[in-house]
């Protein structure tokens, strides 16, 4: 019986390992594989996918415009939660329950709706599609999950910790920076990271606010895959994982953060 | 000139009143414990002296500046906290020189300061270590280095012995009073545990529903209780309530519904009054042979509790109930549960106050 409960075990262990990473290594495999089609039947290693990425300079602009976005709007995501999770925790209560709830609303909007709704919001200040439209709208879209992380951090941050500094003589925002922030850094890092990422792959948050100047890495993507499918995009997928996962081995082997758990 | 004075201070959390227009002068020097049950005010009293809640009426004056609207950073006031609050990501010299960074004193004396902190409370061996590397007398000396380095006008304790086992938590009691005393600071100490405020106070301020009841030295609290309430608070006590059936000046006869009549002394009866009189468990004598004066009853023990340094035997005198604690010392006489005795006490340990 034991061993029957054991084996189950194994089994879904495969499965699950079989089913997350399974996906991943075929990309890989298919972006070294010298057929024309994608995707194929092994025909021979080639590294010529890789050196086809660079023929396409728009790739490239476009992962520089997704990087810009991440970065601009995982660091105002992580900021906005800070400050929101830090009201919420040091005031409590009924109505910090209810707006902990509004700010995890945009979890529940289809993100396509998101999108088109930002294009109109924006419409409304004059602005349309671009970058400034693109930041706002990934921003909204990390911010649930940056705030979960960060709250995480607060529910086992002592607040008589900033008491203590402020009797010390210490103000509010020299509390912050010896104090509370240094002691919620790996939460802000975890979410940092975490928006950085969701906004990086994220395609239909971005789908109607691209312009001629400015366009995402997935939408280039979507965009090339409609026109032609070869491996060359398993390579630029393959090189994106790659990133993305020596990017999360650094965070979490040199300041000790799980992002997975 | 006082050295802390609260005058008329109020503090409401939406319809309670969680402290109800306290007025009190704490002396230049003084070691004032604010005593009281949970929930009394005793805690949000000293948040408001540190500054941490606001004042919604009154105001607090130190050194006859007042203080009431001013930030906690600019008050110049230490404080220990019940768990410590040492700052987890810091060592203890790092802990114990966090106000003194904050003042911009330069690095060699800031080192010099902590060092001098350090020795006060006796941890000069451990600055390098981390909170989370020391047991919890030592986090609580810590604590303690901390607030005095910046040499602070006066020193806010809160209930910082609670978090300590009871060996631990007699040590710490006398640390504290030792550093306090040595560094002739004014300080005032919040608890709910009578030993703790009667083995550390100069003066004992006892609080219940966010009101002031007493402010006095441990004996004058004791011994001369000013109203029901910290009689009935202070020590384990028996109270019986009754009717004034005589009184002369401040002696008074309390008359009882099961015919018991107490004499005791009070201020301010009336005959015929309700009252309640309060005596001491302590104050209590039992004997076999019926003893001479005044309060002396008949009695039968119906049981009894060996706690050690004294003995507790619960007597039956009518439909009273009284509890007796005894020392357990071969000086007094010794009783079965189930025997008769004579329980007996002087009018002058027997407090009685109108209801």
């Amino acid at each position: 019986m034991r061993r029957l409960a054991a084996g189950a075990g194994w089994a879904y262990l495969t499965a699950v390992y079989v089913f997350v990473i399974g996906p991943l290594v075929f990309v890989a495999a298919e972006s070294f594989n010298s057929a024309r089609a994608f995707p194929a039947a092994f025909a021979g290693v080639t590294f010529h996918w890789y050196r086809a990425i660079l023929a396409h300079p728009d790739f490239f602009s476009a992962a520089w415009t997704s990087t810009l976005i991440a970065a601009i709007s995982s660091t105002v995501a992580t900021a906005a939660a800070f400050t929101a999770g830090y009201a919420l925790r040091r005031r409590g209560g009924q109505e910090s329950a209810l707006l902990s709830t509004l700010l995890a609303s945009p979890l529940l909007v289809p993100q396509i709706v998101i999108s088109l709704a930002m294009l109109q919001f924006a419409g409304l200040f004059g602005l349309g599609a671009g970058l400034l439209s693109l930041v706002a709208v990934h921003t909204i879209h990390g911010l649930p999950f940056a705030l979960r992380l960060v709250l995480t951090g607060f529910a086992r941050f002592n607040f008589s910790l900033e008491d203590a500094s402020f009797s010390l003589g210490a103000g509010r925002l020299t509390t912050w920076r010896e104090v509370t922030l240094p002691l919620l850094r790996p939460n802000l890092i975890a979410g940092f990271t975490f928006c950085f990422i969701l906004s990086f792959v994220n395609l239909p948050i971005s789908l109607f606010l691209t312009d001629a100047q400015t366009t995402t890495l997935p939408l280039v993507m979507f965009a090339y895959i409609e026109s032609r499918i070869d491996p060359m995009l398993a390579a630029v997928a393959t090189v994106v994982v790659v990133v993305a996962g020596i990017a999360t081995l650094i965070l979490e082997r040199y300041l000790k953060i799980r992002l997975v758990e | 000139m006082p050295e802390l004075a609260l005058r008329h201070v109020t503090k409401l959390f939406g319809d309670t009143v969680a402290v109800d227009d306290l007025s009190l002068d704490i002396r230049n020097g003084e070691f004032v414990c604010l005593l009281g049950p949970s929930g009394c005010g005793k805690t949000t009293t000293l948040r408001m002296i540190a500054g941490f809640e606001t004042v919604d009426r009154g105001s607090i004056l130190l050194d006859g500046e007042d203080i009431t609207a001013m930030p906690p950073q600019a008050r110049d006031i230490g404080l220990v906290f019940q768990h410590y609050a040492l700052f987890p990501h810091m060592t203890v010299a790092q802990n114990v020189g966090y106000g003194l960074r904050m003042r911009r004193l330069p690095a060699a004396r800031v080192a010099k300061e902590v060092a001098a902190a350090l020795d006060l409370v006796r941890l000069g061996s451990l600055a390098a270590r981390y909170p989370s590397q020391l047991s919890g007398g030592q986090q609580q000396r810590v604590a303690l280095a901390r607030a005095l380095a910046i040499r602070p006008r006066l020193l806010l304790m809160d209930e910082p012995l609670s978090n300590l086992d009871a060996k631990l938590r007699d040590d710490m009691r006398a640390e504290i009073r030792r550093v306090q005393r040595q560094v002739g600071i004014t300080a005032i100490f919040v608890t709910h545990d009578q030993s703790e405020a009667f083995g550390l106070a100069d003066r004992i301020a006892i609080m219940t529903q966010g009101r002031l009841r007493q402010m006095a030295e441990p004996a004058a609290i004791y011994e001369a209780p000013a109203n029901a309430t910290v009689g009935a608070f202070i020590g384990q006590v028996n109270a019986l309530s009754g009717r004034i059936v005589a009184l002369d000046g401040e002696h008074a006869r309390l008359g009882l519904d099961t015919g018991l009549e107490i004499a005791g002394t009070g201020r301010e009866l009336r005959p015929g009054a309700a009252a309640t009189s309060i005596v001491k468990q302590e104050r209590i004598q039992l004997s076999r042979q019926q003893p001479q004066g005044e309060n002396v009853f008949p009695c039968r023990i119906e049981a009894q509790t060996y706690l050690g340094g004294t003995i507790s035997y619960v007597c039956r005198l009518r439909q009273e109930t009284v509890t007796v604690a005894v020392p357990n010392n071969r000086a007094f006489e010794r009783f079965d549960t189930g025997e008769a005795a004579f329980a007996s006490w002087s009018s002058a340990d027997c407090h009685i106050f109108a209801a």
